[in-house]
């Protein structure tokens, strides 16, 4: 008996030496990105109460496999709601992966908003209404996305694209760019934000546009799209010709179309 | 050379006392209460009693597998708490079982090296020992196809390897087919001629009392008897008188001799000797081999 | 004959007695299933994009390991102690100068050895399913650029990438070794939960219960340092589960291990110092609970 009382103590005090390295070493292997953060409880009602076990026992990128795979399924059967709230299971279990957030926002910006866009059984006045919510859903689920992963290149691109080919609002689109920009220091995306700019209507903005661009010409961008935007606000900023580069005249005489590998 | 110190005894048991705790709300029980004994270097003794008497859990404290509630025991002067007590006792329990996917030599090799033997040392022994016990043919079968005489025969091997100076045998012919009996007990008579001290209990008392110096007789946890075997069993006022080839008259004198000169003396029975069926059994398959 | 009261030889002989017992009872046949999921995962899903049909393939795959190892953990640790008790082949074990703390190592050992060799013959096979499916994905893609006239040599770079981090790197090995750890300790406790249990039941439910708290031991810790609770009897409780239940969230790097992130050698260490710990804390528990026990 008195052996077991010395096992019981032993195992107390190895609990509570435990605990704050235990802490230690949680923290260190979140910081190292090698642990999520726990799981979110809310999610029990969603995956059932099996999955959510499973989860919490070290299958959590499985378990949200399963649940991609089933989102997948949902999309050929074109099942928006369900789409987006499986997406929504499998972004929660595996926040820090990026792939899902895109797929998901790309499901619900452009798929689902054009299959309700040329849908001819609603309403043409609900279909835009539609078309605008998806856009939206989608832009709203890369920002989440963007907060647990605010340096991913790919997530900013992806919202750039949006705000370019889906919103028409090159001011975000090229902040966005500027991100991808920031994170991943290939200028053809500060380039990309260049034409953004210069798509504004505001000159501030077109001012921007011109020094990324310039930039860009001074680093040996000399596409002839860099080219063409550059004299473009140029005229627009109405600026002296001795600052303006000197492609005005030569430009005339080069021939046109070559590519240049881009950047 | 100097003199060796007084061997010191093969087993002690001194006031022991096991209790066995069990469930709440249950009594507790008391298998073995006050026991003591000792087993001198070279000596048989017998253990026995009915099942349940206590012999068992006397043989596992021995051995260090149960600790007494009370009192203390050693072997060669090494208390039974202590692993070391362990190098010097070879034990055969009850039924024993092995392994099921070693073969005969395979197990003798584990328990070998569990005792620190190894190497070319550990397998002559190991076939020695499978030869002693008349295993050899075994050796590369699995144990799981043993017979009951087979295993036991085994698990005597296993206990003698390491060639310990006491064996402790727990109820070795249980379940065992006479003739496997008997060489389990030729082998018994076989240690005692090699000097090893043997402690064995059963609860037969014809199979453990050719082959007994001393024995104990245990009876709820008790040892009711003790002493040599033949002052035991002696009946002091009888007399054996076994005559082979006697003629009815011959015999007709005697009995009017006891009537008329016995000074009191009675005759208390007279007849043909009976042989034992276990001798007839022996007697009769060893005909037919 | 010399006797020490150390022998590593002897804890040796147990483990390796221990490693033959488990696999005559089949227990390897898991293998087999595991190679088949494997597989399956590996060539029946859909076709996607090739990121996700490889990180499918490692969740499963990694699901299986992990499976495997944590069962093998629990039920082959929880069968050794009664099975030898029935038997009776642990008298005759204990009957030899083998001191009991040894036995209980050679028995932990031999399950570790099995789950040891059992995980690396599992990522073998999955490693080389993993490299070839790889290789088929990028072939494919770069097939389907080229077709479309766009494979340019950055966009075969950039798909190079993409598909190298989801594809065979050491990083993958190193989760195979956090899953070995993890059930390491789930091994060590199931032993030690088997020293005061009654029966081969009770250890396996009871160690499966720790387990499943184990792993969202984390949340009950960090509740209860930051003081969450305000009840005393739920502090109290939330401590007590949280002191007597290891921490098994610490291996789970395998989810983002898939997902391409690197373990780095300090990561390695820390979950190493972490399985030394219970392992050494639940081996004293365990010698504490057995040396006395009654056989």
């Amino acid at each position: 008996m008195k052996r077991h009382l010395q096992a019981l103590v032993v195992l107390l005090l190895l609990g509570s030496v435990k605990l704050p390295l235990e802490e230690s070493v949680t923290q260190h292997l979140r910081a190292a990105k090698l642990l999520s953060k726990p799981i979110d409880l809310g999610i029990r009602e969603s995956v059932g109460q099996m999955s959510f076990a499973a989860a919490l026992g070290g299958l959590r990128s499985l378990i949200a496999s399963i649940t991609y795979l089933r989102a997948y399924r949902a999309w050929e059967n074109i099942e928006w709601a369900k789409v987006d709230s499986l997406f929504q299971i499998t972004t929660r279990l595996q926040p820090r992966y990026q792939n899902y957030w895109d797929e998901a926002s790309w499901h619900m910006a452009y798929n689902a908003a054009s299959s309700y866009l040329y849908n001819e059984d609603i309403e043409p006045m609900v279909r835009g209404k539609f078309y605008a919510d998806y856009i939206q859903r989608g832009i709203d689920i890369l920002n989440e996305g963007l907060r647990f992963l605010p340096d991913d290149a790919r997530l900013w691109n992806a919202l750039a694209e949006i705000y370019d080919r889906r919103v028409h609002d090159p001011k975000k689109a090229a902040e966005c760019y500027l991100e991808v920009h920031r994170i991943s220091h290939n200028d053809r995306y500060a380039r990309f934000a260049g034409y953004q700019y210069a798509q504004t209507s505001d000159p501030e903005l077109w001012q921007k546009a011109y020094t990324l661009l310039k930039t860009a010409y001074y680093k040996k961008q000399r596409q002839p799209s860099v080219i063409e935007q550059i004299k473009n606000l140029e005229d627009k900023l109405k600026l002296p010709l001795m600052q303006r580069i000197p492609e005005k005249r030569q430009a005339l005489e080069q021939p046109q179309g070559m590519i240049r590998p881009t950047q | 050379m100097p003199e060796p110190a007084p061997s010191p005894p093969a087993v002690t048991v001194e006031n022991l006392t096991k209790v066995f705790k069990s469930g709440l709300g249950k009594q507790a029980f008391v298998a073995v209460r006050d026991l003591s004994l000792t087993v001198q270097p070279g000596e048989v003794y017998g253990l026995i009693g009915p099942n349940g008497s206590g012999k068992s859990t006397t043989m596992k404290a021995i051995l260090g597998l149960l600790s007494p509630t009370q009192g203390r025991t050693s072997i060669f002067g090494k208390s039974s708490t202590e692993v070391e007590s362990r190098r010097d006792v070879g034990f055969l329990p009850e039924n024993p079982y092995f392994y099921k996917h070693l073969n005969g030599l395979e197990t003798l090799m584990f328990y070998g090296r569990l005792c620190s033997m190894s190497g070319r040392d550990l397998k002559e022994k190991a076939r020695e020992m499978l030869v002693m016990t008349g295993l050899e043919d075994a050796a590369d079968r699995r144990v799981s196809g043993f017979s009951k005489g087979m295993l036991q025969r085994l698990g005597l091997a296993q206990a003698l390897l390491h060639q310990p100076r006491l064996i402790v045998l727990d109820e070795p012919t249980a379940g065992v087919d006479p003739a496997g009996s008997r060489k389990i007990r030729d082998l018994i008579m076989g240690f005692k001629e090699r000097g090893i001290t043997v402690l064995v209990t059963s609860h037969l008392l014809e199979q453990i009392q050719e082959v007994c110096d001393r024995v104990g007789i245990m009876a709820h946890g008790r040892m009711v008897r003790e002493g040599r075997l033949e002052d035991l069993i002696a009946v002091e006022n009888e007399t054996e008188l076994v005559l082979a080839d006697a003629s009815p008259e011959l015999l007709a004198q005697i009995k009017t001799l006891i009537e008329t000169q016995g000074g009191g003396a009675k005759l208390v029975r007279s007849g043909h000797s009976r042989t034992t069926l276990e001798r007839l059994f022996l007697e009769a398959t060893e005909e037919t081999k | 004959m010399k006797y020490s009261s150390f022998s590593p030889a002897r804890i040796w002989t147990l483990a390796s007695a221990t490693v033959t017992q488990l696999v005559r009872m089949k227990i390897l046949a898991f293998l087999l299933v595991f190679c088949v999921i494997v597989v399956g995962a590996g060539f029946a899903f859909p076709v996607m994009n090739p990121e996700q049909q490889l990180k499918l393939l490692k969740d499963v795959s990694f699901g299986a390991l992990q499976i495997f190892s944590i069962v093998i953990a629990i039920v082959a640790t929880s069968l050794l102690l009664p099975r030898d008790l029935e038997d009776r082949t642990l008298y005759t074990i204990l009957s030899k100068p083998v001191p009991r703390f040894e036995y209980l190592l050679g028995k932990l050992l031999g399950v570790l050895v099995l789950i040891g060799v059992g995980l690396i013959l599992m990522d073998i096979a999955f490693s080389a399913v993993l490299w070839l499916r790889q290789t088929m994905v990028l072939a494919q893609s770069i097939g389907a650029l080229k077709q479309e006239g766009v494979a340019t040599p950055e966009a075969v770079a950039q798909l190079n990438e993409f598909v190298g981090k989801q594809g065979l790197t050491w990083n993958v090995h190193f989760g195979v070794l956090a899953i070995f750890l993890k059930a390491s300790v789930i091994a060590a406790l199931a032993l030690m939960i088997s020293c005061f249990s009654t029966s081969t039941l009770f250890t396996v439910v009871i160690t499966f219960c720790v387990t499943i708290i184990g792993h969202g031991q984390s949340l009950i810790r960090e509740y209860f340092l930051q003081g969450h609770f305000s009840n005393v009897i739920e502090k109290l409780l939330s401590a007590l589960l949280a002191i007597v239940t290891p921490d098994l969230g610490v291996f789970d790097v395998v989810d983002n291990v898939i997902n391409g992130e690197l373990v780095s050698s300090a990561s390695i260490g820390l979950m190493l110092g972490t399985t030394a710990l219970y392992l050494v804390g639940y081996s004293v528990v365990s010698h504490l609970l057995f040396v006395e026990k009654e056989l």
